[in-house]
């Protein structure tokens, strides 16, 4: 019974928040919650498959391509939105195949030039929109019913948010995540215990890739439009902070991670955008935000926020008993 | 005789398990000390430990001089040439202590490869580069850890008799730790024995070797096990 | 006949750039273990800085070199951070400078902005076999050349060298001998934050830079440094101007399009090949 407790506050959450937020607000709940869904991939990734990404935002613009592609072309929205994670996922499988026998900074320059790569190809895609974007793309429709305002994306990116979580939280759970877990600390170890560390390691990898192409798909009808520029290095980077920042291997780690991340940006870009500030201010501030959380927490929090807290309350605990 | 290495009372603990409990070992001027014990005995913590190379919990080390460390392994730096490992042995003397010359003469056999790769020589080569790269730091007292392993036991003859020379000709005191019990007992005039973390026995190294305990857990049909 | 000896200088001008990005990765990777995602950022920080004292009136020559001093010291304080700290493991300390190439992003915007930035090297056109280039590319060759020939005479016949080449040969040995494996770290980190400053103001004439520039620059000089495994300095010469040609020859052959693509795919190709090879190393990020 007791597990089902953090499940059922997140659905809590995510079903009551959204109408209670002001218009404004809507928009970074949405681009929270797809944030924190593409981080819980990153976090599976890193914690349970030891591998680092810097090109996870590849995996958000196949997506966002890909659903935007096809409904462009007239394909049903939903239909197109479904087939983003597949599409996200296929493309992890083939580059995962050969990318992953590579391991630490190898596999993260590695996927750092894919996303390159990738970004390249697009500006040159004229069948892409090319650099100046892929426009036109209809909103999302579910049985007739159009999304329209900004709520119905509060619950369409929830809703994506949702499943991840508990995706993420079977495959912790099942054997096969004991031994991916196994093999993030010692490969000897895990392939002693006759674990399939490169399978799985695959499988994570194209997991994590169809999390980030789900949100992906719901960015692209929530925007209406995508050009290569709308994912930068950067965006991997921040995925990266937030998954590091919540801490690894835990499943209210990326929520947490990017909660306080995207809050903190979002509160330093109001401040930014005050009259008086100078132009560049909320860029700069971003910037600093993302660098000396993710520097101060790797050095002097290493684990992450949430284990953090956690080994506190337990100390706190222990300690009044 | 005064004292060129003590420790009082030295304690190291790694992780919870205690790797060194309490020893108490002295060195004298001039004197040649054997320090004999099994694998995981804890020799090689007290040769980080008289290094500097590691923090004691509790307990003192006190050299009186320069105390240099012929590693166990030998530790070469393997792409540079015999002469820059030389060099390197000098460093803490700073600009005018790094002159390899002295070395050369005291040590003929290296004179001929000082320009090798230390990474491409064989094992009895590398330990005489091991030698004068401690020798480079003029010490007053050398810690050779591990001399004899692996080498054919020409060459541990010559080793021997280098490390006796320089003792004998130079006063240097020598702090030397084996497994080979047999050869250690041989050289030095004291031995300690260390069994896990502690000094079970120690006194004149022909005592010990006479010393039945001794004989029959370190010399009595030991064969030398080589990595 | 002559478009190709043209590309080949202008890619062997490029590839100049990138090998001295590479040379200053290698510098700090042989002694710490860790791969510095700052480097990039060494190199748009000295040529902004140069940018600003020659639009002040600084001489070309004095400018440059508070643009590389710039770098050196830049070096030095991502290093206290990234290995400054006792038992930072290396894939920490990549984290930490990957923060810290972001940190630096805060800091150019302030001091100069967001827009591109350039300034003239050396004038004209010059002839060589019948191909005309832009001089400039000729003078980062001419000094690139000599900068890698100081650098083996630095690490082989100069006592500070021969250390960091000791740390980066045997660490538990430099420790023996009484090396402080910690300062030379931060040496190492001065030393490759001078680099990447030189690699920037001497390509900035030809390839103008902007805050976010790093990230092409780090790419290209993590794909020339790996092919000497990350410790070679010669072969990251070699991988640089190879690189350098490359890029060009596709970029003059095909168009100006996909000349990314070529560098990026030879990257992994000799990635995946090496670790074909050598079986795949066990190195945690973390």
């Amino acid at each position: 019974m007791r597990r089902w407790i953090p499940a059922g506050l997140l659905i809590a959450v995510l079903a009551l928040l959204p109408p209670l937020l002001p218009e404004r607000h809507l928009a970074t709940f949405v681009l929270l919650a797809l944030a924190a869904t593409v981080t819980v991939g990153v976090s599976l990734l890193m914690g349970y498959a030891g591998q680092v990404s810097l090109g996870q935002a590849s995996f958000y613009a196949i997506g966002a391509y890909a659903a935007g592609l096809l409904a462009v072309h007239g394909v049903p929205p939903l239909l197109g939105l479904l087939a983003a994670p597949v599409i996200a996922a296929v493309a992890a499988t083939l580059l995962g195949a050969p990318l992953l026998r590579l391991r630490g900074h190898h596999l993260a320059f590695a996927t750092l030039a894919v996303q390159l790569i990738l970004l390249s190809l697009l500006a040159q895609a004229d069948w892409a929109g090319g650099a100046i974007g892929l426009q036109g793309i209809p909103r999302l429709s579910i049985g007739g019913f159009e999304l329209r305002a900004d709520l119905g994306y509060a619950y369409a990116a929830g809703s994506v948010l949702l499943i991840a979580v508990l995706i993420a939280r079977n495959v912790i759970e099942s054997r096969a995540g004991r031994g991916m877990r196994a093999a993030a600390t010692s490969e000897t170890a895990a392939a002693a215990s006759g674990v399939a560390i490169g399978g799985y390691r695959l499988a994570v990898f194209a997991l994590s890739a169809a999390f980030a192409g789900l949100a992906g798909g719901v960015y692209a009808f929530y925007l209406g439009y995508l050009a290569p520029g709308s994912f930068p290095v950067l965006l991997s980077i921040e995925f990266v902070v937030m998954a590091v920042v919540g801490g690894l291997g835990t499943i209210a780690g990326p929520l947490v991670g990017a909660g306080v991340i995207v809050l903190l940006v979002q509160l330093l870009n109001t401040l930014g955008t005050q009259p008086g500030m100078p132009g560049y201010a909320p860029a700069v501030l971003s910037y600093a935000v993302y660098a000396v959380i993710l520097v101060v927490c790797v050095l002097y929090l290493p684990k992450g926020l949430v284990p953090a807290a956690r080994s506190a309350a337990g100390k706190l605990r222990r300690g009044s008993a | 005789m005064t004292a060129v290495v003590e420790t009082r009372d030295l304690t190291v603990r790694y992780a919870g398990a205690t790797a060194l409990d309490g020893v108490d070992l002295t060195v004298h001027d001039h004197e040649m000390v054997a320090l004999i014990g099994a694998n995981g005995a804890g020799k090689s913590t007290l040769v980080k430990a008289l290094s500097g190379l590691l923090r004691p919990d509790s307990g003192t080390i006190t050299v009186d001089g320069r105390l240099a460390q012929v590693p166990e392994g030998r530790e070469m730096f393997g792409d540079l040439t015999v002469d820059d490992n030389l060099r390197l042995g000098g460093w803490r003397n700073g600009r005018g202590g790094r002159d390899t010359t002295a070395i050369y003469d005291l040590l003929p056999d290296l004179a001929g490869i000082r320009t090798r790769r230390a990474g491409a020589l064989s094992g009895g080569q590398q330990q005489m580069v091991a030698i004068g790269r401690a020798l480079m730091a003029r010490p007053d007292v050398l810690v050779v850890d591990e001399l004899s392993l692996g080498l054919a036991p020409l060459i541990v003859t010559t080793l021997v008799g280098h490390l006796r020379a320089l003792n004998t000709g130079r006063g240097l005191a020598v702090l030397l730790i084996e497994q080979n019990a047999r050869l250690a007992l041989d050289l030095c005039d004291r031995a300690y024995v260390l069994e896990a973390g502690r000094i079970a026995l120690h006194g004149r190294a022909a005592d010990l070797a006479r010393d039945p305990r001794v004989a029959a857990a370190y010399l009595g049909g030991h064969i030398e096990v080589t990595r | 006949m002559s478009d190709l000896i043209g590309y080949l200088v202008t890619g062997l001008g490029i590839g100049a750039g990138f090998a001295l990005v590479a040379s200053g990765l290698v510098a700090i990777y042989r002694v710490t273990r860790v791969v510095n995602f700052a480097q990039g950022a060494f190199a748009v920080l000295a040529a902004m800085l140069t940018a600003s004292l020659l639009g002040a009136g600084v001489p070309h020559g004095l400018a440059e070199l508070g643009g590389v001093t710039l770098g050196a010291l830049t070096g030095l304080l991502v290093g206290a951070v990234a290995v400054g700290r006792p038992g930072t493991s290396p894939g920490t300390s990549l984290i930490v400078t990957l923060g810290l190439g972001v940190l630096a992003y805060a800091v150019e915007i302030v001091i100069w902005g967001d827009q591109p930035r350039s300034y003239p090297g050396v004038p004209g056109v010059a002839e060589l076999a019948g191909a005309r280039l832009q001089a400039h590319y000729l003078l980062i060759i001419a000094v690139t050349v000599p900068v890698f020939a100081l650098m083996a005479w630095f690490f082989t016949r100069t006592d500070p060298g021969r250390a960091l080449s000791a740390c980066a040969s045997n660490r538990y040995a430099a420790q023996v001998v009484g090396i402080d494996v910690r300062r030379m770290g931060l040496l190492a980190f001065t030393l490759g934050g001078a680099l990447g400053g030189l690699a920037g103001v001497l390509t900035t004439p030809v390839q103008q830079v902007t805050f976010d520039s790093d990230v092409a620059l780090i790419v290209n000089g993590f794909a020339a440094a790996v092919l000497g495994g990350l410790t070679r300095p010669v072969v990251a010469l070699a991988g640089g101007l190879l690189l350098g040609v490359a890029q060009t020859l596709a970029a003059g052959y095909g168009g100006g399009a996909y000349q990314v693509e070529v560098a990026l795919v030879l990257m992994l190709t000799v990635m995946i090949v090496q670790a074909a090879r050598t079986g795949p190393v066990a190195e945690t990020a973390r």
